[in-house]
């Protein structure tokens, strides 16, 4: 403890105060249920019962039960193509965007500006608006996609099961574009101008400077925005709820929606806790990846 | 020539990515037998409102005053527990707040509908559904505490350390020096992140979903919710309840935009 409270020796016990009250709310608040949620997942759990710590050890038994469910396999499939389309395609085109509003033209940085609208809005009305957007019958992107020669057919975007997910990832890339746009476009704002006109005075061309300058010095931010997007699309619950809530026939389910189905609308808390911890280690991982990501940022 | 290309490549580009909103506000104003027609039109033929009768039919009212006040709650907590905190993170620097810089992203990094089993058994047994705006209250600021500490921890931290130095070297306490010479420093990017926490509270869902078992509590994403679930969907109803919902927080947006995205763009790498 001394050992500890050296490290402050400068500083007073008034700032470690400060930052300890926090801590220990988030403790307290955020790490508790995390580390009960890894335990419920050993126990088995009845929600009609009386909270009690101590519920029967069920061992590895809730494991197995989600690993012998039908639906499983599809989940995770769902849940890697939901995260790696999401993340590619928000990158891809944030990146794009933040290149084309890094250029110098009228209103660039007030347009910019009006990208950011979409992601200050909460999920749940994304997620609603993208569902009048999507409907068969009379929605406006089957009309937009039919008259514009794209399309021969109409699509029943969130009815029909070949399709929905790939409904629900294109509403969440919608709505991490901003995001993405914004960190990239602070990326390549911190890359020195003179290092462009150097390489344009010994000919490189736009696509060499690109690679040559650009990627090599976007690689931290990059890191980052990888992570942070992995995480963020891991949490999305609400568009889910609003669009297809899983369905149809768990056609769209993702691994943090089952999870929270399994445990308020089927009251299968065991198996829904099994599943919230396997996500949990995962998360973990891409946690320390971004960390590492935005340590070797600071020393560029 | 080059700028006015551009231009309207960027014009174009952002007219695209804004159309869903645009069709969320023209839906509000078509009639029932034009919001079903095919092809749809751009551009309502008869504008009629909704607007009044949805918020009055909906109970719109106790949603959004139910939303306003968790949203309150949580962003005093917030700003109260998470500024000194902040603060303390950003003048110390060693192994030790790196790990608890660690420790904080992790927590937030876990979704909420993970999270919510777990907090619900807890508070279950701990009574703390009876005060269900409380809990999630208590629950919502797991969420943005983390958020907010990360965010004003980088407006501290471009505050030259000297003037603390300096405020302690006149005779200052360390207290009087924070509130008296640091705090209204960073006073901008408080009230910003702030601002964002405060959203964020307002259009949360899986919490106030899961914990508030009370209709008379509830919130007015779940509110929205509720129409969806219904059979027979009401488009021009929940466009109407959205365009209601999401327009303030569209404004307040609008008017903090720039400072927004600077506190952003300080923030979210360091």
């Amino acid at each position: 403890m001394k050992k500890f409270l050296s490290h402050f020796e400068q500083r007073s016990g008034f700032e470690i105060a400060l930052a300890v009250f926090a801590l220990a709310y988030l403790l307290v608040f955020a790490g508790l249920p995390l580390l009960y949620n890894i335990m419920l997942s050993f126990q088995q759990v009845d929600l009609m019962e009386p909270a009690t710590l101590l519920r029967p050890f069920a061992g590895l038994a809730n494991y197995r039960d989600i690993f012998s469910r039908p639906e499983m396999h599809q989940v995770l499939i769902n849940t890697l193509l939901f995260v790696g389309l999401s993340l590619f395609f928000q990158v891809v085109i944030g990146f794009l965007l933040a290149v084309l509003f890094a250029q110098d033209f009228p209103l660039a940085s007030f347009m910019r500006g009006l990208f950011l609208a979409g992601w200050i809005m909460p999920g749940l009305v994304v997620g609603v608006i993208w569902k009048l957007l999507f409907a068969g019958d009379f929605g406006v992107l089957n009309h937009l996609l039919l008259s514009s020669g794209l399309m021969h057919e109409r699509i029943f975007w969130l009815s029909d099961p070949s399709y929905s997910l790939y409904a629900v990832i294109i509403a969440n890339v919608w709505l991490g574009v901003p995001f993405n746009m914004l960190l990239l476009s602070v990326g390549l704002a911190a890359i020195p101008g003179d290092l462009y006109e150097a390489a344009e005075l010994d000919g490189a061309n736009a696509f060499q400077r690109f690679y040559g300058i650009t990627l090599p010095m976007m690689k931290a931010t990059l890191g980052a925005v990888i992570s942070l997007g992995a995480i963020m699309t891991m949490q999305q619950f609400d568009l889910i709820a609003a669009l297809t809530q899983g369905g149809p026939a768990n056609s769209s389910q993702v691994a943090q929606y089952w999870s929270w189905q399994l445990s308020f609308q089927t009251f299968e808390v065991s198996a829904g806790s099994a599943v919230a911890t396997l996500m949990l280690v995962l998360v973990l991982i891409i946690a320390v990846f971004y960390v590492r990501s935005t340590r070797s940022e600071r020393l560029v | 020539m080059k700028r006015y290309v551009l231009f309207v490549i960027a014009l174009i580009v952002t007219a695209i990515y804004l159309f869903p909103l645009y069709w969320m506000y023209i839906t509000v104003f078509k009639s029932a037998a034009e919001m079903f027609q095919y092809p749809p039109t751009f551009w309502p033929q008869h504008g009629e409102s909704h607007i009044w009768q949805v918020f009055t039919e909906r109970g719109m009212g106790k949603f959004l005053w139910n939303s306003f006040i968790i949203a309150c709650g949580t962003t005093a907590v917030t700003v109260f527990v998470g500024t000194g905190a902040a603060y303390a993170l950003a003048s110390v620097q060693n192994r030790w707040t790196g790990f608890a810089i660690f420790a904080v992203l992790v927590l937030q990094a876990l979704p909420s509908s993970l999270m919510v089993t777990p907090i619900f058994t807890a508070f279950k047994g701990l009574g703390l559904l009876d005060t269900p705006r409380l809990a999630v209250v208590i629950a919502q600021i797991t969420k943005t505490l983390p958020f907010y500490i990360v965010l004003c921890r980088a407006s501290f931290v471009q505050i030259p350390r000297e003037l603390r130095d300096a405020a302690l070297v006149d005779g200052a306490s360390p207290a009087r020096a924070f509130f008296g010479v640091i705090l209204p420093l960073a006073v901008n990017g408080i009230l910003v992140t702030a601002i964002l926490v405060f959203l964020q509270s307002f259009g949360e869902y899986v919490y106030a979903r899961s914990l508030i078992l009370d209709d008379q509590y509830q919130t007015a994403t779940v509110g929205l919710s509720a129409f969806i679930g219904a059979t027979k969907i009401d488009w021009i109803g929940i466009m109407t309840y959205s365009a209601v919902f999401v327009t303030p927080i569209l404004i307040a947006f609008m008017l903090l935009q720039r400072r927004i995205v600077a506190g952003l763009t300080a923030g979210a790498l360091k």
